[in-house]
């Protein structure tokens, strides 16, 4: 599994400055779920996952997502954000085992 | 034994017991942590845990009163889902996102997983929209809920049964 973290981010393909811009990001990741004994009792141990997505553009915090073992393996999140000033969106997702992965994209107004 | 040992200042028994009065520190400073984590449910820790939707909303919104958001929010998930372990849902909420009054989170809420509380999105003024898409995995048919916060407290609730032909939280 060396594809873990691969992080993909897309964007409008032409954005306007001012226009509220949906981006939409991908993730590789196992996001591990609960697994079960032979006896059916939930497994004990530290399970791998993503817990925490930070967006942010320009230097500031957009949005958060807090996240559980029910989101998907290979996760994709969709947000939006109000195109400002060309900059960077940096997507930075973070594990359960200590995991940081990340991902860019540029604004850049046509 | 070797001489260097006998010299050692520090013995292994005594050298326990300090490990052991650091430990017992380092989980008083966590306990605490958890105490002033409870007081502000926005930075509750482990969101996700193995519960009953019931119990999980009381602990992520403290029994709040959730008005009906039907008019407000647009929760979009399939009707029918052949694939329980990738389910789309995306969630828009008409409301201004203005630094006075904004989307303050929007939370996804899966009934019938045995982990409710899927995932909660803190969104700010400068999302633009209050929009949040992810895909996510549903157990068994049930109910998808929304429940969005907004910035001044108010709480609004949606929910949709998608119907699930093939499961996909396993355990």
């Amino acid at each position: 599994m060396s594809d873990i973290g691969k992080v993909r981010l897309r964007l409008p393909s032409t954005i306007k400055v001012g226009d509220v811009v949906q981006v939409r990001c991908l993730i590789i990741h196992p996001m591990e779920r609960i697994e079960r004994d032979k006896a059916g009792k939930i497994i004990d141990k530290k399970y791998n996952y993503i817990n925490k997505v930070v967006v942010t553009y320009l230097g500031k915090t957009v949005s958060t997502f807090d996240t559980t073992q029910s989101v998907s393996e290979n996760p994709y999140f969709a947000f939006t954000l109000k195109a400002t000033d060309p900059g960077t969106v940096t997507v930075t997702f973070h594990d359960t085992l200590g995991g940081k992965y990340e991902g860019t994209a540029q604004i850049a107004f046509g | 034994m070797t001489e260097s040992d006998e010299a050692a200042p520090v013995t292994r028994r005594e050298m326990l017991g300090v490990l052991g009065v650091l430990g017992v520190l380092g989980m008083v400073a966590a306990a605490g942590g958890g105490v002033l984590l409870a007081a502000t449910p926005a930075a509750a820790q482990a969101l996700g845990a193995n519960e009953t939707v019931e119990a999980g909303l009381a602990r992520v919104f403290g029994g709040r009163p959730m008005k009906d958001g039907a008019s407000l929010i647009k929760l979009d998930v399939p009707l029918i889902a052949e694939n329980g372990a990738v389910v789309p849902v995306a969630v828009e909420v008409n409301s201004p996102m203005t630094p006075q009054s904004y989307v303050k989170s929007i939370t996804v809420v899966a009934d019938r997983n045995r982990i409710p509380i899927v995932t909660r999105v803190a969104l700010s003024p400068e999302s633009g929209k209050a929009y949040m898409g992810a895909n996510i995995r549903l157990g068994e048919t049930g109910d998808v809920r929304a429940i969005v916060e907004q910035s001044d407290g108010t709480l609004w609730q949606i929910k949709r049964e998608v119907k699930v032909t093939v499961g996909g939280c396993g355990g």
